[in-house]
């Protein structure tokens, strides 16, 4: 079963493709890896008259460091950001998210920008990308603009990017000295689909072992992925005992907002939460 | 229609494509190279899969115009010299095959896995052929196979 027609514009810079964005009539998509795109396609459930695609603008599949941030091109592989070495190294957290999207055979063509614009609530990057306090470039055709990671996402696939704008990539602050971090996602059916929830925490225990830096983040538990703040106030300035993984637990619980779907109910979403926060926080603090 | 010069398993190829067809639809219904098999069109039953400058990609779901002056292997290109592939041998020494549907996908992303990792564990070979859905054989003569391929048996 072939996609129905549609145009095809291959830009070849940012200012090209915003340019063509901005005078197109019709129903226009911009196409990354297109892993999520051309399904939605084949299901009737995008019509797009004509497809932007971007992997023809030099420098956006570009993975590099400036002066410690981590500079990641909008059309950079979940597959390559997994196995970058600096990444792996500096950023583990986010290392291990893009690694576990999906299967082999989509992070080699799903791209970090394409995840981030398809917005799903269950997404394996975006808690990490929460929890690191990264920021999202986006171009239109009069400049670039910055949009904090946690005003990124606006609702059910949904985000700040209008239509006339082109995710470009994002930048990632050095991770705080000493941080421990890990991501966790649930899976109640198989391994390789998108999680029911997922959690990533990164935090930094102080020399008394207590909690100082602490950043929680959680997917597939609200209409967007989200920080919980909450549940972070829980374990601050306290010791990773079982009694505060526990209250953390409960407070992230609170505080998510989960849907009811195929997968699973609002109710089980909020005890998956409950069972998986504090997982990741028993196996943070033993240090494991 | 969008021109396209790309390396397929290792010859040139020139090709003329209409703008809305994936990878999958060029490869089978304009190249005739029926090895790689339609199965979901949605990237998850993993038949499709082929080798994109090495790394295996579902071809049902990346646009043919992806392909300019990339390198690509299909099920076709496996075998060298007319002599298979030693993961296509040990396959057919395993019995890792019995309706056939999903072999190629199987076949290609085991053969990714082992370009990059010569020696890979029983869970590296499950997680590179993660998604690459198999209903009839149930999974262990197919890892078998992988792992009997890499150590040279």
């Amino acid at each position: 079963m072939r996609l129905r027609p549609f145009a095809l514009a291959e830009p070849e810079s940012v200012p090209e493709a915003v340019e063509i964005l901005a005078r197109l009539e019709g129903e226009t998509r911009i196409i990354a890896g297109g892993t999520a795109l051309v399904p939605t396609m084949r299901l009737g459930l995008a019509t797009p008259d004509r497809l932007v695609s971007l992997h023809r603008i030099p420098g956006l599949s570009q993975i590099r460091m400036d002066k410690g941030t981590l500079e990641i091109g909008a059309m950079s592989s979940l597959a390559a950001l997994a196995r970058h070495d600096a990444v792996r190294s500096r950023w583990p957290l986010l290392a291990e998210a893009a690694g576990r999207v999906a299967t082999p055979a989509i992070r080699s063509i799903a791209t970090l920008g394409g995840n981030l614009c398809y917005a799903e609530a269950a997404s394996d990057p975006a808690p990490a990308l929460l929890c690191l306090d990264t920021r999202v470039r986006v171009a239109d055709s009069v400049g670039e603009r910055v949009v904090p990671i946690g005003e990124f996402f606006t609702g059910f696939y949904d985000t700040a990017v209008a239509p006339n704008e082109i995710l470009t990539g994002v930048s990632v602050p050095a991770a705080p000295a000493g941080a421990r971090s890990g991501y966790v996602k649930f899976c109640p059916r198989s391994a390789e689909d998108k999680p029911l929830i997922g959690v990533a925490a990164l935090l930094v225990l102080d020399a008394a072992k207590r909690v100082g830096e602490i950043r929680i983040a959680l997917g597939g538990a609200a209409p967007t992925p989200m920080r919980a703040r909450r549940a972070e106030a829980a374990v601050k300035g306290r010791e990773l005992s079982d009694a505060v993984t526990r209250d953390a637990a409960e407070a992230a619980a609170a505080e998510a907002e989960p849907l009811s779907d195929l997968m699973g109910s609002v109710d089980y979403r909020r005890e998956m939460i409950r069972v998986w926060v504090r997982r990741l926080l028993l196996s943070l603090g033993s240090g494991s | 229609m969008i021109a396209l010069d790309f390396t397929l398993n290792a010859r040139p190829c020139r090709i003329e494509v209409p703008a809305h067809w994936t990878v999958l639809d060029l490869l089978r219904d304009g190249l005739a190279l029926n090895g790689t098999k339609y199965g979901c069109g949605e990237g998850v039953c993993g038949t499709c899969t082929i080798l994109l400058d090495g790394e295996p990609v579902r071809s049902c779901l990346v646009l043919a115009s992806r392909l300019r002056g990339r390198t690509v292997v299909t099920v076709e290109g496996l075998a060298s010299d007319g002599e298979p592939d030693r993961l296509q041998t040990a396959f057919a020494r395993a019995g890792a095959v019995q309706c056939g549907f999903c072999t190629p996908g199987m076949l290609l992303s085991a053969r990714a896995l082992l370009t990059e990792n010569p020696s890979p564990t029983e869970h590296d070979v499950r997680e590179a052929l993660a998604g690459n859905l198999c209903r009839c054989t149930g999974y262990s003569k197919i890892i078998e196979a992988v792992l009997a391929a890499a150590a040279g048996r």
